[in-house]
């Protein structure tokens, strides 16, 4: 160590391997064969920290990302249709390149996040009965959360994304966004599951941001630990105030007249016409059929 | 084994001609006879005096040998050896809970269950027999991480680099470990390897297939913690990539799970999940070293 070095010559090791001379390590470290007849270990097993490290980053982008701006969207149908619709039609400016955006940066990276996942949970043993502790329960909520999180998504993307069209869903209209989501989540049974879903991914989200700073050892001592959890307690609470508050949104919402606005808002594209009032910024979007 | 019923013919029940206990201490342990064996259940009753621990209860069924029933049976085996929390040696799920049994006083246990104190071996390692568990894996992941000073030689290095006072307060809980094992008993990370010998396989073979297995799987945040500290002292740190390069490679950090039981089960109050935390840090700028400087 720089600075706390004694005046005596600094210790000079010989190049002897662990094996030789002096035999006060472990000996077993020195039974023969040195490198017994191993079966070759796959690409898995040899990038096991890579992968668990891409894992670990994936959830915060471009997932955990893409899950901010998702949530934060759709509180925006609590300022009414029209707002919403902005959004949604800046969202659908992309045109032809939203399919690749979208599998780019949030199928795949979503469904890596999500088969790593899955290996996580089959090897770990909770053991959350015997060992109550905050902490462990929360391993363990980790883990079932992400479990209804890869049920929920792949419901909630066959019910509204167009890619569900084939088996009856792709509910949702991106030139009609808060009538055809509202009508989407109208049933009880289905607000319930959404608000179910919701929560878990808030809280897979949430709570992995913490572990996540742990596990790159941005936050190492109890204390920083501490203040790193409030911080992602805030981040959970906002987020699933926005989810649920978008549910509830949609739930109140006058579909009839949210329908006039969006069918106004589409005429106004239509027409090439820039908006009037507030809603002057938003683009004219293409209209190559439906995208999330 | 001396495992049949052999029902006393003669002063049934507790014949110590003296006055019984009050509260006699019920214990219920679970045992095996071999390795691999099939487990039981057996009861036993002990009487009780001030101020007893786990293995002085042990140590009155062994010299009792015989359940609450009254059979005769072969003394529980367990392992112990300082009793004072040090050696690491007596660790067993008491109450279900991993922990020292020198340490675990039976009037606490008996608080937390006033009917029975439950006995059981530690079940993230192989049963040996009764409460003896085989270790070898804990210390094989000491060996992945080369936890020591590599000065093992017969040269005479002259006075090593000094520690500095704060570097020494910030190492010394980490050397209080005594490899008692109750991180990865607690960990829901570190799962049992159990292997058994097969008819054509040498005791040779057998070894090497055991250590890949070992090597394989998670090494444990008692070993994390270990290369931690063998990182941070100036003599140890020369191999310092070496360690990192174990905690990285398969079975390494990418383990860990954060649940945090390790330290919330640590009797000697390591602070684990810092350390882990802090090889979490160095192998991410070793994983970052090792791409962009060779």
């Amino acid at each position: 160590m720089p600075g706390v070095v004694a005046a005596g010559p600094p210790p000079i090791l010989p190049k002897v391997s662990a094996c030789d001379g002096d035999r006060r390590v472990p000996t077993a470290a020195c039974s023969t064969p040195r490198k017994p007849p191993v079966s070759e270990s796959s690409f898995l097993e040899r990038n096991q920290f890579l992968i668990y490290r891409l894992f670990s980053l994936s959830g915060l982008i471009p997932v955990g990302a893409f899950l901010v701006v998702h949530l934060l969207t759709n509180a925006s149908v609590l300022g009414g249709a029209a707002s919403f619709q902005s959004r949604v039609d800046m969202i659908h400016s992309l045109g032809p390149l939203l399919v690749p955006v979208e599998v780019a940066f949030i199928f795949l990276p979503l469904a890596f996040h999500a088969a790593v996942g899955f290996l996580i949970v089959a090897n770990g043993l909770p053991n959350v009965g015997s060992y109550p502790y905050v902490g462990n329960v929360r391993y363990t909520l980790q883990r079932v959360t992400g479990m209804i999180a890869a049920a929920f998504i792949v419901w909630h993307v066959l019910q509204l994304h167009w890619l569900g069209t084939p088996v009856g869903g792709g509910q949702f209209d991106p030139h009609y966004a808060s009538s055809s989501a509202a009508v989407a989540i109208r049933p009880l049974w289905v607000t319930a599951l959404y608000a179910v879903g919701v929560l878990s991914v808030v809280f897979h989200f949430a709570n992995g941001l913490w572990t996540l700073g742990i596990t790159w050892g941005i936050w190492t001592s109890p204390a920083a630990m501490r203040r790193a959890n409030a911080v992602s307690v805030v981040v959970g609470l906002v987020l699933a105030a926005a989810g649920l508050g978008a549910l509830g949104g949609l739930r109140t919402l006058d579909v009839d007249q949210a329908r006039a606005t969006e069918r106004w808002m589409e005429e106004q594209r239509e027409q090439r016409l820039p908006p009037s009032g507030e809603t002057s910024t938003v683009q004219p979007t293409s209209t190559t059929g439906k995208g999330e | 084994m001396i495992k049949a019923a052999e029902h006393l013919d003669h002063e049934s029940g507790n014949g110590h001609g003296q006055a019984p206990e009050v509260h006699p201490v019920r214990v219920r342990i679970l045992r095996q006879d071999v390795a691999g064996g099939e487990s039981y259940w057996e009861r036993y009753e002990v009487p009780h005096e001030p101020n007893m621990n786990v293995i002085s209860v042990l140590q009155k069924i062994a010299a009792l040998a015989r359940t609450r029933d009254g059979r005769r049976v072969a003394p529980v085996a367990w392992d112990c050896s300082c009793l004072e929390e040090v050696c690491g040696s007596c660790t067993m799920l008491i109450n279900g809970r991993t922990r020292m049994a020198c340490s675990a006083l039976v009037d606490k246990l008996l608080a937390e269950d006033p009917v029975e104190i439950e006995i059981r071996p530690m079940s993230k390692f192989p049963v040996v027999r009764d409460l003896v568990v085989d270790r070898r894996r804990l210390f094989r992941s000491l060996e992945r991480v080369k936890a020591w000073v590599p000065v093992d030689d017969s040269y005479d290095h002259g006075p090593g680099p000094r520690i500095s006072p704060e570097q020494q307060q910030d190492a010394y809980p980490l050397a209080e470990c005594i490899s008692c094992g109750c991180c990865l008993e607690a960990c829901p990370q570190f799962t049992k390897i159990e292997l058994s010998r097969g008819d054509a396989e040498s005791e040779a073979d057998f070894e090497a297939r055991r250590r890949q297995a070992f090597d394989a799987n998670f090494v444990g945040p008692h070993a994390i913690s270990q290369a931690m500290l063998f990182n941070a002292h100036p003599t140890g740190g020369m191999i310092a990539d070496e360690r990192l390069e174990a905690l990285t490679s398969k079975g390494g950090i990418q383990m860990c799970g954060n649940a945090q039981n390790c330290v919330a089960v640590c009797p000697k109050r390591i602070p684990l999940t810092r350390s882990i935390a802090r090889a979490g840090r160095a192998a991410t700028v070793w994983a970052i070293k090792k791409l962009f400087d060779r």
